[in-house]
């Protein structure tokens, strides 16, 4: 993809974007751009919600991370799990907690992290780990590596 | 960049260790105390040091056995077969240790009492340790429903 970059001294500033597949780049691309319009009010809704590009069976899709549940890395690969889906998206496990820095997802193992908001209960499990049942009903262990951390976060200490 | 909230594995096996330490203090002072009450009943109203010793020695060897080999059942999260087996086998230590030991002057009788004395410790504190997380349950899920009740209000 050619990128041309130019700094103009008069005239509007304007951004085209040609493309030929709706790629998820050039989803995420879209969506700053809309997220920078909305940030300076020139559309209306302020409040306008990241959304989380994926693939779901080599098609597109896109979520709330809201409505995430947990997120896992699998051989380097990364999927994100809702209640009735699973998605593949790019990047890390470290990349997406910095981009969401949003303290409900929390790093709960090397290869996991969970979405506190979604979390149906907690269970205190032996050698200081946490079971954590899902809403989907799914149990996650929290690593006794990462477990104080956690407490932490439930008590608003981080 | 190195995540600071996370332990590490010094803190790990620091943690490890003090579990050691504090199984060891328990458990001496349970089987102390036994020792202690067959003394007193047979009119003795001294604690040989010796005898204290190799107590406290066998409790802190058993519990890095049962930390690392024996699946450390008294903590272990329901009561299995292997858990059992653990405590079998630790008893046995134990009871090995005090007949060599002398510890109860070679009485049969006696150092089965202490066997069945060291499984029923065993046992209570492994419920105990149950009650413990049962009590931290409540506490997780009430500060989880906290947490949650403040994101959905700061959303």
């Amino acid at each position: 993809m050619k990128i041309d970059i130019q700094k103009i001294s008069e005239g509007d500033e304007k951004i085209i974007l040609r493309y030929r597949i709706l790629t998820p780049q050039i989803k995420k691309i879209i969506e700053i751009l809309e997220g920078e319009t909305s940030d300076f009010g020139n559309k209306a809704d302020p409040g306008v919600d990241v959304k989380l590009w994926g693939k779901m069976d080599s098609e597109v899709v896109c979520v709330n991370p809201r409505d995430l549940l947990y997120l896992e890395s699998v051989d380097d690969k990364l999927f994100a799990y809702t209640g009735d889906s699973v998605l593949k998206i790019d990047g890390s496990l470290n990349s997406f907690m910095t981009d969401m820095n949003d303290e409900s997802f929390f790093r709960c193992s090397k290869s996991m992290v969970i979405n506190v908001n979604r979390v149906k209960a907690l269970k205190s499990m032996s050698s200081n780990r946490i079971d954590a049942t899902m809403e989907g009903g799914e149990h996650i262990i929290i690593s006794r590596r990462y477990a104080s951390a956690f407490r932490r976060l439930l008590k608003g200490e981080r | 960049m190195k995540d600071k909230k996370k332990l590490t594995l010094w803190e790990l096996y620091l943690t490890k260790e003090i579990g050691i330490e504090f199984k060891a203090c328990l458990y001496f002072f349970a089987f102390l105390f036994y020792y202690c009450c067959y003394k007193m009943f047979n009119g003795i109203f001294d604690a040989s040091i010796i005898h204290m010793t190799e107590l406290i020695f066998t409790c802190y060897i058993i519990g890095y056995l049962q930390v690392y080999l024996l699946w450390n059942f008294d903590e272990a999260d329901s009561l299995g077969a292997k858990e059992i087996a653990g405590m079998v086998i630790c008893t046995a230590l134990h009871v090995i240790v005090s007949y060599v030991g002398s510890w109860f002057d070679k009485n049969i009788g006696v150092s089965i009492g202490f066997a069945a004395y060291i499984l029923f410790t065993y046992i209570c504190v492994f419920f105990i340790y149950k009650s413990k997380r049962r009590i931290d349950d409540k506490k997780l899920n009430e500060d989880l429903k906290l947490f949650q009740t403040q994101h959905k209000k700061s959303e």
